[in-house]
């Protein structure tokens, strides 16, 4: 196909390309210049490429105590502390959703699959409430707790998908050697699927990371995390929007280092192991 | 690309009792049960009672299905589903055209088009939240990037702004959740169609059919699967959508961009109506478990 193309069919395609980088990568580039724009150059129009950068809200978000840098750390604590809590719940599913043919198991795995389509917003009021009532609001208990309908169904299908893949004959010489399941679980599983236990683990960081929705209504004034601590600077005068930039860069890092590292992997993640990329 | 392979021991599967892979599974559905039905239940229970947090911090009194009936009198609710729906049926429509013309560039050999591939995802790794924020900026009528583009090339825009303006604010909400999904789509289904087997398709190029008819007819049934799921997933997640509106337009102007997620939103955490959101709480779950009941009915049957 490529072979017999036209010079016109390519460079059509180069256009085509460059201009994906430019609709797609393009207002992101825009968004982290904000950060360090002079603010007499937020909004002017035609648009100025061309400035002496200005550190300052960068200072201000980060450097000054008590913006935005206890919410980076806040961030940190949520996500490493919901991967950490989901693994033993998820792996243990993982393997035996993959190993046993249960009856239903079709259908526990569709019912993990329906908690990542559940409407967030639903259960934010309650949430709130019901977190208030048992005098755990504002920790960070409650956030990671309640990322847990995130991170274990999302855990459970990806990390199924790299168990399907371990072959099954290790575990039949171990077992008639007299192996029980935690053994062959620990001793025999977990470090032949540590690769796709890690690729799992920093997918459900990246999710749990990314969520706004719980710690908009579970987290107080110091236990927010940085997607949301962008909303401080909101409603306020125009001459916020480079703070708002400088938090939102900051929480727009992570993730991206996280799917660059991940390449190879990214589908794979992005479908639940539904799909091998 | 096949989803899951049926990997049954038999030889260790009648040494073992039957209750171990339950025992393995049970934990995580324990705790997911209790996550869900806690607040669920406790939604039921106030979604019958008069209760504002500006009142009180506790229910004010039974008043059976009123809440309910004030959810669907005032138009809150069958108003924002429609809207709901309307931008779910387009945004998943164009998200996977768009997608699926991508990956189709994508999978030609060009210079640079794996640095270009690597790239695309970026939109989709960031928090709808920053991703809002990003759009209100480019959005601003008083020198935003995007009306300057749109005056430059000659496209005459309302003077409220794309986000002040009731025809045009609902698409410009979904205009930034699909510059955010379009990337999704397209490195998904790249990677579908890179895994058809080229045999079938020279097969049919020898036949002489045209690329047209090998997408559509041979290479799209061929990634059914995958592009079901993904379909299912952001059908489900724009229909979810909430908090792109709570940053970009608040619903507004008007209700011209009030989500159904948004309205749940707005009765409980800005008018503090725990009855009414609760009330509107259970009838989103009951929808969203409708549409989700049959997406798995239809497209799923034959599944795993």
């Amino acid at each position: 196909m490529e072979g017999s193309e036209s010079v016109a069919g390519r460079l059509l395609g180069y256009a085509a390309m460059v201009l994906l980088l430019l609709v797609f990568i393009g207002p992101i580039i825009w968004f982290v210049l904000l950060a360090i724009r002079p603010a007499e150059t937020y909004f002017s129009m035609p648009p100025v490429l061309s400035f002496k950068p200005n550190w300052e809200s960068i200072r201000y978000t980060f450097f000054d105590p008590g913006n935005n840098a206890p919410q980076l750390l806040n961030s940190l604590i949520v996500a490493v502390g919901a991967v950490a809590l989901n693994l033993p719940f998820s792996f243990p599913a993982a393997y035996a959703l993959s190993r046993y043919k249960i009856r239903g198991r079709k259908h526990i795995m569709l019912w993990y699959l329906g908690l990542l389509m559940a409407p967030p917003v639903a259960f934010l009021i309650p949430y709130s409430i019901l977190a208030s009532l048992a005098g755990v609001k504002g920790t960070y208990f409650s956030m990671i707790l309640i990322s847990q309908t995130l991170t274990i169904p999302f855990s459970v299908w990806l990390m199924r998908s790299f168990i399907d893949e371990v072959p099954i004959e290790i575990e039949e010489a171990a077992r008639i050697d007299g192996a029980g399941t935690t053994t062959i679980l620990l001793k025999f599983i977990l470090p032949m699927v540590m690769p796709g236990l890690i690729v799992t683990s920093m997918f459900a960081f990246v999710f749990s990371w990314n969520n706004a929705a719980f710690p908009l209504v579970l987290a107080n004034r110091s236990t927010t995390t940085l997607p949301v601590g962008t909303l401080q600077y909101f409603g306020t005068a125009g001459v916020t929007w480079g703070f708002i930039a400088s938090a939102a860069v900051a929480a727009m890092i992570p993730p991206m280092l996280i799917f660059l590292v991940l390449d190879r992997y990214v589908v794979r993640g992005l479908t639940f192991g539904s799909v091998k990329g | 690309m096949s989803a899951v392979s049926i990997a049954a021991p038999p030889r260790a599967r009648r040494r073992l009792p039957d209750y171990t892979p339950w025992l393995l599974i049970s934990p995580s559905i324990l705790l997911l049960v209790a996550l869900i039905a806690f607040p669920l239940l406790f939604a039921l229970k106030n979604s019958f009672y008069f209760w504002n947090l500006q009142m009180g911090p506790a229910p004010m009194g039974f008043i059976g299905l009123d809440n309910y009936r004030m959810a669907l009198s005032n138009g809150m609710f069958l108003e924002s589903l429609r809207t709901t729906l309307l931008m779910t049926v387009v945004g998943t429509t164009v998200q996977f055209s768009l997608g699926l013309a991508i990956a189709l560039l994508l999978l030609r050999r060009l210079h640079g088009i794996k640095m270009t591939r690597v790239l695309l995802i970026m939109p989709t790794t960031i928090a709808p939240i920053v991703v809002g924020f990003l759009f209100r900026y480019m959005y601003d009528p008083n020198g935003g990037l995007i009306p300057w583009l749109l005056t430059s090339a000659g496209i005459p825009l309302p003077a409220a702004g794309l986000l002040g303006s009731p025809s045009t604010a609902l698409w410009a909400v979904l205009f930034a959740d699909i510059w955010q999904w379009t990337p999704f789509f397209a490195i998904v289904l790249y990677a579908a169609l890179l895994a058809v087997p080229g045999e079938i398709v020279e097969a049919a190029k020898i036949d002489g059919v045209s690329p047209w008819k090998q997408l559509l007819h041979i290479k799209l049934p061929l990634i059914r699967k995958t592009a079901l799921i993904i379909v299912m997933l952001r059908f489900m997640q724009i229909f979810n959508t909430f908090d792109l509106v709570v940053v970009l337009t608040k619903g507004g102007p008007g209700t011209s961009s009030r989500t159904l997620g948004y309205s749940l939103y707005q009765a409980g955490m800005v008018d503090f109506n725990i009855g009414v959101s609760s009330a509107m709480t259970w009838m989103m779950v009951i929808i969203v478990n409708a549409i989700i009941g049959l997406f798995v009915f239809f497209a799923f049957k034959d599944w795993d």
